[in-house]
């Protein structure tokens, strides 16, 4: 997948379906069974997991990796992706993404339920280091070690999202380059971008507000950096602004690329 | 129970089931978390429930140390606890979806034939099928 794309969501599906030159889009991959496939635009679909728990100490629920691997073959999907996290622990559910340690025990609980999934899917699989407003205490590996690690022992692709790594380099008071250095950018499938705002003196990653400057630079020093043109994918999950908005900010994606624009 | 599955349940009990912080964390941080986890969940209440838009404040509150049973239950729960201040929309969906479905545990359709007031109006439900009629 090379060029730019956006994140189909039921809300901006006229937007969307409209756009003359799309390169790819995404949806989530837990809401596919309920979506007319006639309503997708006629480009390549990745089904994105958001509830698999590939992160949970536990092994992956053969259901849900059953779900995503239909998935994958109702829309023909070139790859499926999924979360570097866990959603759920002892019967509870946390309703979002939540950071795993980055240790030992931790790389092994993601290897083996990595594995379970690939064993099901007849396409690549890649994973997203998601954005965590805290660390656990006890870290072993820093991020870039922690995936590069995980991707060696799994063959699993990288779901790079610039937006994470400038949250949560952002909320470190870390160089978001320097972290986007640290990460094996050698096996980047493709690239998710999305804005986000302040509150209470800390970045949230909303994909419910505008695209920051910041993150533009961040798909600059990407793509510098990864010279085979990647798939750049805008994702917006609320709050959806006018259609124009939304045209300004998959062009502004589009020439930070050094791509085509898509509108 | 390996060390990973138990501290896992004590975060996620921390940031939705009310429990307390695990030892290491960092409150501040794992607090904001916790917030941002309200709103989202309030807002997806908001979707699956659009007559109680304008509620999110109460919703957050009320669903702070609450674990979730899935949005739309959530929706559910909160607006059987606050019928008596329910708006006319909201409180017309609460009167509509208990026509059609039974309170308490997993949710059961009703089958046989239920009448309910709604403000200005009834509910008429029979075999799946609801009506709303208005004077």
């Amino acid at each position: 997948m090379t060029g730019v794309g956006i994140g189909w969501r039921p809300e901006i599906a006229a937007f969307v379906g409209a756009l003359p030159g799309p390169a790819f889009t995404e949806v989530v991959a837990e809401s596919l069974h309920h979506i007319d496939p006639a309503l997708l635009p006629d480009v390549p679909v990745v089904p994105h997991g958001v509830k698999l728990s590939l992160g949970g100490a536990g092994e992956v629920d053969p259901a849900r990796v059953r779900l995503l691997a239909e998935a994958a073959e109702l829309v023909r999907a070139p790859l499926v992706s999924e979360h570097v996290a866990f959603v759920r622990a002892g019967g509870l559910e946390a309703g979002h993404l939540l950071p795993v340690p980055r240790s030992r025990e931790s790389l092994d609980a993601l290897t083996r339920n990595i594995r379970l999934t690939l064993a099901e899917l007849d396409v690549p699989l890649a994973v997203e280091p998601i954005a965590a407003l805290f660390d656990w205490p006890d870290d072993e590996f820093t991020e870039g070690e922690f995936l590069t690690e995980l991707l060696d022992r799994t063959g699993a692709r990288l779901l790079l999202d610039v937006a994470n790594v400038y949250a949560n380099a952002r909320n470190r008071g870390r160089d978001p380059v320097a972290v986007l250095e640290s990460f094996p950018l050698d096996r980047v499938a493709y690239v998710h971008v999305a804005g986000g705002a302040e509150h209470d003196g800390l970045y949230h990653d909303t994909h419910a507000h505008a695209l920051p400057q910041e993150v533009l630079a961040l798909v600059a020093e990407t793509a510098r950096r990864v010279p085979d043109h990647l798939g750049y994918l805008l994702e917006r999950d609320g709050d959806y602004p006018p259609a124009a908005d939304l045209v300004r900010e998959l062009d502004a994606v589009a020439d930070a690329a050094s791509l085509p624009r898509i509108t | 129970m390996s060390g990973l599955a138990g501290r896992q349940e004590a975060l996620v009990r921390a940031l939705v089931g009310g429990g307390g912080l695990p030892a290491g964390f960092d409150a501040r941080l794992v607090g904001a978390a916790a917030k941002a986890l309200l709103r989202k969940r309030s807002g997806e209440i908001v979707r699956a429930w659009p007559e109680l838009a304008g509620s999110e404040a109460e919703i957050v509150r009320w669903a702070e140390g609450r674990p979730s049973l899935g949005s739309w239950r959530d929706g559910w729960e909160f607006a059987r606890e606050h019928r008596e201040s329910l708006g006319r929309d909201a409180l017309t969906a609460l009167v509509v979806c208990e026509v059609r479905w039974i309170h308490g545990g997993e949710p059961r359709r009703r089958r046989g034939p239920v009448v309910r007031r709604v403000p200005g109006g009834a509910v008429f439900g029979a075999f799946g099928r609801r009506v709303v009629l208005r004077r």
